[in-house]
């Protein structure tokens, strides 16, 4: 395993990340799979003025925004699905600090997809006659706005249609359930907008549960959508998505999930949130005593924990993993 | 309240009655998919249900989910795609059958504002909300592809307003043709059901129409609750009430009682 490109989170945030970048997060799903504990390190290191493209807010987004580091982001939905409105996101909103450009979940991937392929633009079938195409935050004073969504003539039909403007993010953290130290990656539960988004970034770091052998990865590449050759770095991280769920390893954690977002409605509660789950936080270990092992037992034992079964065999050690990360980050 | 059901729970009923066995159909988080999942256990246990995920032939196990994309639908799902999956080649391609979403404010067209709230106009320049909501999602999507959608929504007059803050998911636009004029795959929606009736669109304006009550309301009641001139169809009719069957196919659904609070 000499090529493996396994690091430690605090590494991967030092070498692959800068103020003001685009930066994007995988899945973004509210409730589901995200690579939350990237934005904890993104705060502990002090980046700032994030242009952030969620497909969907999460509580990731939540804590940057309540925490000033986001200055402009992009996404189709900005709730947290039947945990309510995202306060932290709502209060950065509200007050102007963060400029948010409404798209819709459909739209996103579209535009990720046209990243991917390199398109000039992707048709606009969605978005089109509603204030999604006519109110842009990233340039107020055109309303009607005429830019955000462009027209172009369908040349075969001759028709007037919607334009998507594509996305190629600097950077895309994206949560994966398993990952090889190669960085090919296996998703349990909907891709959501991955498989376009490890395409459209510019650079690719994966935040995976557990790491398997390649093995692994012989026995069902079907299911790999990430092949490792798309992949800068690939970080150990279990209950990565925590307080939200990963199908196969953890339920969503109901009480952190409320809690988490009352904290993030006032700055005082964020300050606190910040000095208990992120500035705190030293290491994988101190993380997961942080969320408690009683907790981390019981959220292990959800309804979907079966769809893990077909892939435990290969499953590295927790010893054997962090290893792995010690020794690429002195690489 | 003396019936032995709520208003909310009338709302989910009338929905689930509007879904036929057999539709491909798409739901969202809450009330919509209580509605869905009851019109499945109810009288279309046939009905091809999807969540924008992309997950698959599932149904809820251990309560409501917290989301699309929640481990008490993915424990059971046949499929797992993703979002331009779900929501681009079944829903905004025209295939998708029938979708309900919900709505902070809904204007006389069945345009729907889930982004924010302004407290009136936004103005020349767009500028933050007093209250930001959460934006479009995938009912945006949803409305613009499905060949049919429901708008569920608590009737109030801050919600059923003379115009939006904000235009989300579209209804029918300006009225009339307006929706085929602009290219829009889908028909629009069908119906807007509160809490106290159920609005169906005039077929050639597309206004909507108070077409029928529940038994617990009145005319009276749904024209205060609107802050629109509301037109009252001419043969307004009484909502049958829940059956017992009804009630508890829709009570096993809602197991949390998230409808009966």
């Amino acid at each position: 395993m000499s090529h493996h490109k396994v690091i430690s989170l605090a590494e991967a945030v030092r070498r692959h990340t800068w103020d003001g970048m685009q930066y994007a997060s995988g899945a973004a799903l509210p409730v589901g799979s995200d690579a939350i504990v990237f934005g904890r390190e993104l705060l502990r290191q002090g980046r700032r003025d994030l242009h952030a493209i969620f497909h969907c807010n999460t509580q990731q987004l939540n804590l940057l925004a309540a925490a000033g580091a986001v200055s402009r982001a992009e996404c189709g939905f900005s709730g947290l699905e039947g945990f309510g409105f995202a306060k932290g996101l709502g209060r950065a909103v509200q007050s102007g600090a963060v400029a948010l450009e409404d798209y819709s979940n459909l739209a996103m991937p579209l535009r990720l997809l046209g990243g991917a392929l390199n398109w000039p633009f992707v048709p606009a079938t969605v978005n089109v006659g509603t204030d999604l195409e006519f109110r842009s935050a990233f340039d107020p004073e055109h309303s009607p706005n005429r830019d955000k969504i462009r027209t172009v003539t369908d040349p075969f039909s001759g028709r007037t249609i919607g334009a998507f403007s594509t996305l190629q993010p600097d950077l895309a953290a994206i949560h994966v359930t398993l990952a090889d130290p190669e960085g090919n990656a296996i998703m349990l539960g909907t891709e959501w907008s991955r498989f376009e988004l490890s395409r459209a970034a510019k650079r690719v770091i994966l935040i995976a549960d557990a790491i398997v052998e390649t093995d692994c990865m012989r026995q069902f590449p079907n299911l790999v959508r990430i092949p490792g050759l798309l992949v800068e770095a690939v970080v150990y991280w279990p209950f990565a998505a925590w307080p939200q769920a990963s199908p196969g390893m953890y339920d969503g954690d109901e009480a952190h999930m409320k809690a988490m977002n009352d904290a993030l409605g006032s700055e005082a509660g964020t300050a606190a949130y910040l000095a208990d789950y992120v500035d705190g936080i030293d290491g994988v270990d101190d993380y997961l005593d942080r969320i408690g092992r009683e907790r981390i037992a019981a959220l292990s034992r959800g309804p979907t924990s079966f769809l893990l079964d077909p892939y435990r065999r290969w499953i590295l050690p927790h010893a054997d993993a962090l290893a792995l990360s010690r020794e690429g980050a002195a690489a | 309240m003396t019936q032995p059901y709520t208003r909310q729970e009338m709302m989910a009923i009338a929905t689930g009655r509007e879904i036929r066995d057999g539709e491909l159909a798409i739901f969202g988080v809450g009330l919509s998919m209580l509605a869905g999942f009851f019109a499945q256990a109810h009288h279309a246990p046939r009905v091809r249900a999807m969540t924008e995920g992309g997950v698959y032939g599932a149904t809820p196990v251990g309560g409501l989910p917290w989301g699309i994309e929640c481990n008490r639908l993915s424990a059971n799902a046949v499929s797992f795609t993703n979002a331009i999956d779900a929501l681009g080649c079944l829903v905004a391609s025209g295939r998708c059958d029938v979708g309900i979403i919900g709505a902070a404010q809904v204007d006389r067209f069945g345009n729907v504002n889930t982004t924010g709230i302004w407290g009136g106009d936004i103005g020349p320049v767009y500028r933050p909300p007093k209250t930001r909501l959460t934006g479009a999602g995938g009912a945006n999507d949803i409305a613009t592809g499905c060949k049919r959608f429901l708008i569920m929504v608590s009737h109030e007059s801050k919600r059923f307003v003379e115009r939006l803050d904000y235009l989300t998911s579209p209804g029918y636009l300006d009225g009339g043709d307006a929706r085929e004029r602009l290219g829009l795959v889908g028909g629009g929606p069908s119906a807007i059901i509160t809490t106290l009736g159920i609005l169906r669109p005039d077929p050639v304006t597309r206004e909507f129409v108070l077409d029928a009550c529940f038994p617990f309301s009145s005319v009276e009641e749904i024209r205060a609750q609107t802050a629109w001139e509301l037109k009252i169809s001419p043969n307004v009719q009484i909502v049958p009430e829940p059956t017992a069957d009804e009630l508890e196919a829709l009570r096993r659904v809602d197991e949390t009682g998230m409808l009966r609070r």
